[in-house]
């Protein structure tokens, strides 16, 4: 049974994951003699304060080290961690898990409900000032908001331990995936003995103490960090690597260099050179889905004139050949997008869209029909405005194949602006575009993650589109127990209003050892726990 | 030369106040700040996260904090990049790698460019002076990110001998190929300035004197010739000593060193302002000091500049 089936119970039930997820080690496996795998990470991490953490990479690293109520397994689906299960009360506002009774902290302390209402009332603490609170104010916790506005105090947090082993969670409202986000680092225990005693400096290799499969024992920022078995955890004896070690390279090409040397086991392939390494590699260069889409946004609130009108905005993006622009440009198995969600999204069903289905010569002749229509083209007004987008190569490729595509199909002349990182999110974020380009990478496995940034009160919006149909279905989603045809209609609205081009589905483009297995190359988000993985004997 | 080195010294400290107060104000000239990101704080957490870094204060007030924190207790503030972490842990974490690369590094250009130099000068228009001079313009136009990746294929991929980078404690092997990398096209600078001060030196009417005194050669070139000869040397050698001690941005990233020189641009990039405040500050110490031992060396080997002091 998954854990998805929490969703549905109207009653009070109990509800049991699958078991628990370990490095699963074929029989007559030859294992590697020494258990250690090496892998890049681009950047220093931003910490390894489960509640202060904002990377991704840092995130991984903190997945290891530190162990919440569940894990995901291989597929993304959630597995039991310190809790083994939970119930959910009839209005979907009260959670209960169980947590196990032989979870410890490295130290020999038990894992106890206490230590998470310790961490989530953390989290939301306006002294400690988290990044990540708002995700608390995501999961609906009740009071979560109140409290990061420091109107009540941390303790009247939705969260309590009737006892060690029970944690007792109070939504303000249902959300239905709401046992999918305690797999999120945010949500992880923190040992507030160790955090007391001292400080800030408490996630240091010579202080942490940690709950995970892992222990931090050595970290040289901008370098290097080993994190090293946690004999002290419940399932230490199904964890078969010894010993990970990250090395900070900044530079992608020497990332590939040192995988060639061996001295990594897994990195990242630099831009457009996976077709050449699939073929050098076979069996070691991957491109897997990713909850990311790449997508252009219309200033629909102060943007040029014609941008107001939707004939404008379906012709620009029928125009666009997504294809040429994935297999030609980008080259890393990126997916083709006509929907806002990608398609990978857990439980999504990429819905009919009707563009979607027609072949690239007839979205063409229809864009130049619409653009006429609305007054534009060869025969109308000439159409131009300013596509802005960040500093980099690719985006900058894309740009231009977007341009010269327009160009030639629509007589569209389009300028094309980029700015440094910074400068373009605050411009961005001030409507001072015309078109921008734009990407989302979900939070959380679930279409909501993406589609509710399209709506009117959403704080990502940056295109500033609204639609009264838009927010009451993704309103309604929060609390239905069949999603879909909810998500089907916003998208369906998306294709119609087209307040956004959506261009492709990202992919992560990776080299990883063939040494290295268990790798969960099926889930999405790219969550992966070191203890899942194994080393092989070459 | 007391009073000379004192006064020198007081000077620091109101340059540094301007570098300081001008720095402060110019990055926040520059549009977003530390907390910009692609999904925006909501306008709560915001107000937390600015209150905790004392960001919610005017900029008057803000800065003299941090000047009050630098004098008082010698505190640079909070990285606002790397959240468990001080400006003053990352100096104190990325200097000496930087510094020990670069002084290798240093050690490197010195003595291989001077002695190249001196080679080529003494056997003027031979063929030993046409290979110097060859080798000197061709590592010259050798910047070190061809050169780089160069190293790492040869030393890496093709011969195993060396990792591709890293430092792992400042074991000798991580620092071979930052130091050749960082120094070989300085090292080049240095033979050819070497070459031509030298041989203008060994034109001089007072080498010739010694020459007719009947003086031999090797007391001619070291007791007479060479101090005179270096001081181009010298001059050159100050700026790019301490560029090399604060780390290449680009040897850092491509070495995965872990030296300071990234923090500069990561600073820039996500406006950690404190990093690189403190950055800056060390950055023009190093400035002022080298400069003044250089000056400092300079009145020692050259008696003109020591009666003017």
């Amino acid at each position: 049974m998954k854990i998805r089936s929490a969703i549905i119970p109207m009653l009070l039930s109990t509800t049991l994951v699958t078991a628990a997820y370990a490095a699963d080690v074929p029989e007559g496996t030859q294992l590697a003699a020494t258990q250690v795998f090496t892998y890049r990470v681009l950047d220093e991490f931003s910490s390894f304060d489960p509640q202060v953490v904002e990377d991704v990479n840092g995130s991984e690293v903190v997945r290891d080290l530190f162990e919440g109520l569940y894990n995901q397994n291989a597929e993304g689906e959630i597995v039991p961690g310190v809790a083994l299960s939970h119930t959910v009360s009839e209005d979907n506002k009260t959670y209960t898990f169980t947590l196990r009774d032989d979870a410890k902290w490295s130290d020999g302390t038990p894992v106890t409900a206490g230590d998470f209402v310790y961490a989530w009332q953390r989290a939301v603490e306006p002294e400690l000032a988290s990044p990540y609170a708002w995700y608390m104010e995501l999961m609906s916790i009740e009071n979560g908001a109140a409290i990061i506005a420091g109107e009540k105090p941390i303790t009247d947090l939705g969260v309590s331990a009737p006892d060690d082993h029970t944690l007792v969670v109070q939504l303000s409202q249902p959300l239905p995936y709401f046992a999918k986000m305690v797999s999120h680092a945010t949500t992880f225990p923190s040992p507030k003995w160790v955090i007391d005693e001292h400080g800030s400096e408490w996630t240091r290799p010579e202080n942490i103490v940690t709950n995970g499969a892992y222990v931090l024992t050595e970290h040289v920022p901008k370098e290097r960090s080993v994190r090293e078995r946690n004999e002290m955890y419940w399932d230490n004896d199904k964890t078969v690597l010894d010993k990970v070690v990250t090395l900070v390279i900044g530079d992608d090409a020497q990332g590939l260099t040192r995988w060639r040397a061996g001295e990594v086991d897994k990195t990242e392939i630099p831009s457009g050179q996976y077709p050449t390494l699939k073929e050098e590699f076979p069996t070691e260069a991957y491109a897997l889905p990713r909850l990311c889409n790449y997508y252009m946004t219309f200033n629909v609130k102060n943007g040029p004139e014609p941008f107001q009108d939707v004939r404008v905005r379906q012709a620009l993006s029928y125009a666009l050949d997504r294809d040429v622009i994935v297999d030609r440009v980008l080259q890393g198995g990126q997916f083709s997008a006509y929907t806002f969600t990608p398609g990978a999204t857990d439980g999504f069903e990429i819905p009919e869209v009707a563009y979607a289905n027609m072949t690239q010569a007839e979205r063409d002749a229809k864009a130049k029909d619409l653009l006429a229509e609305a007054g534009y083209g060869p025969d109308g007004e000439k159409l131009s405005f300013t596509y802005l987008y960040n500093t980099s190569e690719s985006h900058q490729q894309i740009a231009i194949v977007a341009s010269q595509m327009w160009k030639q199909k629509l007589g569209v002349e389009v300028t094309l602006e980029n700015q440094e990182w910074k400068v373009f999110l605050e411009t961005r974020g001030n409507q001072n575009f015309e078109l921008a380009r734009g990407a989302w990478c979900g939070d959380y496995n679930e279409a909501s993650t993406f589609l509710d940034l399209l709506t009117s009160q959403s704080g990502y919006n940056d295109g500033k589109f609204s639609n009264a149909r838009v927010d009451e279905l993704m309103a309604e989603a929060k609390s239905s127990q069949d999603t879909n045809p909810l998500y089907a209609e916003v998208e369906a609205i998306l294709a119609d209003e087209m307040p956004v081009i959506p261009i492709y589905h990202y992919s992560t483009n990776i080299m990883l050892s063939d040494s290295i297995q268990g790798w969960p190359i099926n889930n999405v988000e790219q969550t992966w726990y070191a203890k899942d993985l194994y080393k092989v004997a070459e | 030369m007391f009073n000379y080195t004192l006064r020198r010294i007081l000077t620091v400290v109101p340059t540094l106040l301007v570098l300081i107060i001008f720095s402060f104000y110019l990055m926040r000239l520059a549009p977003g700040g530390p907390f910009t990101s692609e999904k925006p704080l909501p306008p709560a957490v915001m107000k937390n996260v600015l209150e905790r870094y004392g960001m919610d204060q005017p900029l008057y007030v803000q800065l003299w904090t941090y000047i009050k924190n630098i004098v008082f207790h010698f505190d640079f503030g909070p990285s606002f990049s790397q959240k468990d972490r001080t400006v003053n842990d990352v100096i104190a974490q990325g200097f000496p790698v930087t510094l020990t690369y670069g002084f290798w590094s240093a050690v490197f250009v010195l003595v291989l460019g001077i002695p190249l130099g001196i080679v080529a000068a003494l056997r003027h228009n031979s063929f030993w002076d046409y290979t110097m001079t060859g080798l000197a313009i061709f590592s010259q136009i050798f910047p070190n990110f061809v050169l780089a990746p160069i190293l790492v294929l040869l030393f890496t991929l093709s011969w195993g001998l060396l990792p591709g980078g890293g430092w792992n404690g400042g074991q000798w092997e991580y620092i071979i190929m930052p130091a050749i990398a960082l120094g070989t096209s300085y090292m080049a600078g240095v033979a050819r300035l070497t070459r031509g001060s030298m041989l203008e030196v060994l034109n001089a009417p007072f080498i010739l004197t010694a020459r007719s005194k009947g003086l031999p050669e090797r007391t001619i070139i070291w007791r007479h010739a060479l101090k005179p000869a270096l001081l181009p040397t010298l001059t050159y050698m100050g700026p790019v000593f301490v560029y090399m001690i604060t780390g290449s941005v680009f040897i850092d990233v491509f070495f995965s060193t872990g030296g300071i020189g990234q923090d500069f641009i990561d600073g820039a990039y996500s406006r950690d302002y404190a990093m690189l405040l403190g950055l800056a500050v060390l950055y023009s110490l190093l400035t002022f000091t080298l400069n003044l031992l250089l000056d400092l060396m300079y009145a020692w080997i050259d008696p003109k500049v020591r009666s003017n002091l």
